[in-house]
């Protein structure tokens, strides 16, 4: 069974809304700088989300805030209006940031006296990502956060098509939001693949990916709940795959064995073969590691003529938010029938074996891939459809 | 779907005999730090010659999930091919690895933002136990990891079923874990009230319970179809008041640690048996799974375990000695604050 | 103890490298030594992998106050004990 994507919505540095990351990829824009959001010593370039106004009653919950944005876009997308209860609507998001207790102010405080004002740790309760938006909504199905690192997102919309093919819920809003932090900054920081430059997916002169922050969110509905409030279906969320590398922490499987089992496991739960997919929009983060793994995994199922490319030129590896931003480019390039220039790249050196695309290109297909590979070695992937 | 296997690691050891021998024996003492009772978890119980190899750089919070997940496929019985692609993980969890986010964040005070630990920030990503357990057991299936303060137990299983439903897996792992530390205490001696004679009392049904923090995992082998080692079925995971008809026992997760109880009172006033057992691990946003695992033993054993704690001011229907018993049904329930409640329908 | 490291000769950075990488690593069932000097440390020898690497790169900042930063570079230096205290010998001495 599949599921129809009624509604979308993203937000990111290269856009508050969808049409004006559109915009932003197909003009070549890349609104990276320097951190504006805390003070940190480090100069690594990042991609902000500038002019953001959505606000909540507690301060300082960023994430939620992006997520909400991203939402509100994605619902009036599907000719929705809150409150959900209507609907049996569950709530399933991804997330690393607003998982963690990672306020260093607070922390500093603690360590130093022994006590401190535990306003953050009642923002980190009531912002659990899936349940404060479902509180939002009112949506009351059943609502969870997923925390599997830089794959949360794609994973997230995979759990929203089992509930739905379980019949557990009749819609989910589904997808991932992340906001820029300085501990995972200064973690991937001292992983040592932070790029001083901007960053630059698949090429050989990579050096590293750039943090950013954002959300993206589908509105997954069951096809019949959503003909009967008088849709008429054009995107369809048509299954996942998702499998664990068993190898290491950090580093992926050096022959991608997770990530082949994840799209192979995506295709089939589909029902289409490699060469019904039309276009791929891959992981891409700009690491020497990933890129290399990703693009030979990628050639070794689809062959040499597969179309794909990585957007976090024009966002930034936004963690949580990477799979639901990611999905919702693919079903706006499947539904508006263009792909964007993978940005960043320039030529691709010896170790990977596919160029992503160098320019927008049209497309006309009804299938279309997102990957996501993650930290821990876990690997995720959608197909969507277009009918 | 079918219970086939149980790891656990809670205050008092390690593995489902010492759980066992937990519930027969009943309350103990918890351990007080400047008067501030915790039930738990050492380091001893943690020390594992044979695994500690494949998972050396884990942290307290990865090696308990990687412990009880590791005994829970042992429990089963199983024999994973290499490289499986069917069995799933499942890890969830309240409050996620955050001794160890702390002590990142005592890198970035100490030392700058340049000069942090790697691995420090690798073990404080909440999937990295399930990345040592997929790494520890050769599996390339499913694996996911969950955080959710209200109902992370029945949220994990409640995915499981939909895995095995869906047949995108033969197994499911699927369990919780959390741990303790320094900041947790801080904050609940303010928020939360801690029993002062180190007694959790599930029958208060108070707006204001008292609590014993604990820490620890449970993992489940939980499969499509019943295997040889079984323990219970699952038959439904629902959100709503409603019991499934009459069941023989009622566990409630009542240990003071998700706000107000009187709720539960709902259930005592059918006069139909209530029992819970939280006072043997401990209050924890994942309580309902140590409770689950006592309702698979008190299938496999056809016994009851008495209520660890005997304070019957309710004067609810209860065991306060363990006996036999022929039960054929439990329900586990949860109640989250004035949110929506669990129930957890099992059958033998 | 960079100051302290100035003074070490190369015998004394070996065992001190030693306990720094048992510790750091989490290499808890691994004695100083049990590591030869000129044991390979990553892959088929003490069987470190690419986390370990960062790690060591912290190691050496916070301890010697020595910043490698070219992983290529790295991967030469991290060799073995041996080339490890080499250069953190060469590397601590006053240089007039």
């Amino acid at each position: 069974m599949k599921a129809v994507i009624s509604g979308i919505g993203a937000i990111s540095a290269a856009g508050l809304n969808l049409q004006e990351n559109l915009f932003s990829m197909k003009n070549g824009k890349r609104n990276a700088g320097p951190v504006s959001l805390f003070s940190t010593d480090l100069t690594y370039p990042v991609f902000e989300v500038k002019n953001f106004s959505e606000k909540t009653e507690m301060e300082g919950m960023r994430t939620f805030c992006l997520a909400v944005a991203a939402a509100k876009e994605a619902l009036k997308d599907a000719d929705l209006l809150p409150p959900l209860s209507g609907f049996k609507a569950g709530v399933c998001l991804g997330t690393t940031v607003a998982s963690q207790l990672n306020d260093i102010d607070f922390y500093s405080a603690f360590r130093k006296y022994g006590k401190a004002d535990l306003k953050p740790v009642e923002r980190f309760l009531l912002g659990n990502l899936s349940k404060a938006l479902a509180y939002l909504l009112k949506a009351n199905g059943p609502s969870v956060t997923v925390v599997n690192a830089c794959s949360s997102g794609t994973d997230a919309i995979g759990i929203g098509l089992s509930w739905l093919r379980t019949g557990i819920c009749d819609m989910v809003i589904a997808g991932g939001a992340d906001e820029l932090n300085r501990v995972p900054l200064c973690g991937f920081g001292s992983l040592g693949i932070l790029s001083k430059l901007l960053c630059a997916p698949f090429d050989k002169d990579r050096t590293g990916l750039n943090l950013g922050e954002g959300a993206g969110i589908l509105i997954l509905e069951s096809e019949e709940s959503y003909i009967k409030r008088g849709g008429k279906p054009l995107l369809y969320l048509s299954g996942y795959g998702t499998a664990a590398d068993s190898y290491h922490l950090t580093a992926p499987h050096p022959e991608g064995k997770g990530l082949e089992s994840a799209i192979k496991s995506a295709l089939s739960d589909s029902c289409v073969s490699p060469m019904d997919i039309c276009f791929v929009n891959a992981h891409g983060t700009g690491t020497n590691e990933n890129d290399k793994v990703e693009s030979t995994v990628l050639s070794r199922i689809f062959g040499e003529n597969i179309r794909y490319f990585s957007t976090k030129g024009y966002t930034g590896h936004t963690l949580g938010g990477a799979g639901g931003i990611e999905a919702v480019f693919t079903a706006a390039s499947l539904k508006y029938g263009w792909i964007p220039a993978s940005a960043g790249f320039l030529s691709k050196g010896d170790e990977i074996p596919l160029s992503p695309v160098l320019l927008n290109t049209s497309i006309n297909g009804s299938f279309a891939l997102s990957t996501s590979l993650a930290f821990g070695g876990n690997n995720a992937a959608i197909v969507i459809e277009k009918v | 779907m079918f219970i086939s296997g149980i790891g656990i690691i809670f205050t008092r050891g390690r593995g489902i005999d010492c759980f066992e021998n937990a519930l027969t024996q009943g309350w103990i003492d918890p351990s007080w730090t400047d008067s501030f009772p915790a039930y738990r978890v050492t380091k001893e119980t943690l020390s594992d010659t044979n695994l500690s190899k494949k998972i050396r750089r884990a942290d307290k919070f990865s090696k308990m999930a990687a412990l009880s997940a590791f005994d829970a496929y042992k429990d089963s019985g199983m024999t994973l091919n290499n490289n499986d692609e069917k069995l799933g993980i499942i890890l969830s969890t309240a409050f996620g690895p955050h001794t160890t986010t702390f002590s990142f964040i005592d890198d970035i005070l100490d030392y700058g933002d340049a000069n942090v630990s790697p691995t420090k920030f690798s073990n404080s990503v909440h999937n990295a136990a399930a990345s040592y357990i997929s790494t520890m057991l050769d599996s390339r299936g499913p694996t996911i990891t969950l955080a959710d303060f209200s109902y992370p137990f029945q949220n994990a299983l409640l995915l499981a079923d939909s895995w095995l439903k869906e047949k995108r897996c033969n197994h499911v792992l699927c369990g919780c874990v959390d741990e303790l530390s320094t900041v947790m205490e801080y904050a609940c001696k303010i928020k939360l009230k801690a029993a002062e004679d180190g007694k959790i009392r599930p029958f208060m049904f108070s707006d204001f319970p008292v609590s014993v923090l604990g820490e620890g995992s449970v993992f489940f082998m939980l499969s499509e179809k019943r295997c040889k080692n079984n323990y219970a079925e699952v038959a439904e995971i629902s959100f709503s008041w409603e019991l499934k008809k009459n069941p023989d026992i009622i566990i409630i997760d009542a240990d003071g640690m998700a706000g107000d109880e009187t709720g539960y009172k709902n259930y005592s006033n059918k006069g139909l048996p209530i029992t819970g057992y939280s006072p043997v691990f401990g209050s924890m946003m994942i309580g309902s799974a140590f409770n689950f695992a006592a309702a698979c033993l008190i299938f496999k054993n056809q016994l009851v375990y008495r209520c660890p704690v005997s304070d019957n001011s309710s004067s609810v229907n209860s065991y306060f000695l363990t006996k036999e018993a022929n039960v054929n049904e439990i329900n586990c329930i949860r109640i989250c604050g004035s949110e929506k409640i669990s129930i957890i329908n099992i059958k033998k | 103890m960079m100051e302290e490291a100035k003074k070490m000769d190369l015998a004394d950075i070996r065992k001190l490298l030693k306990e720094l990488l048992i510790e750091s690593l989490s290499l808890e069932d691994i004695a100083p030594a049990d590591i030869a000097d000129d044991e390979i440390l990553f892959g088929e020898g003490l069987g470190l992998d690419s986390l370990d690497a960062v790690e060591i790169v912290v190691l050496l900042q916070r301890n010697f106050g020595l910043e490698v930063k070219d992983m290529k570079e790295g991967k030469e230096i991290f060799y073995s004990i041996d080339t490890l205290s080499k250069y953190v010998y060469e590397n601590t001495r006053d240089h007039p």
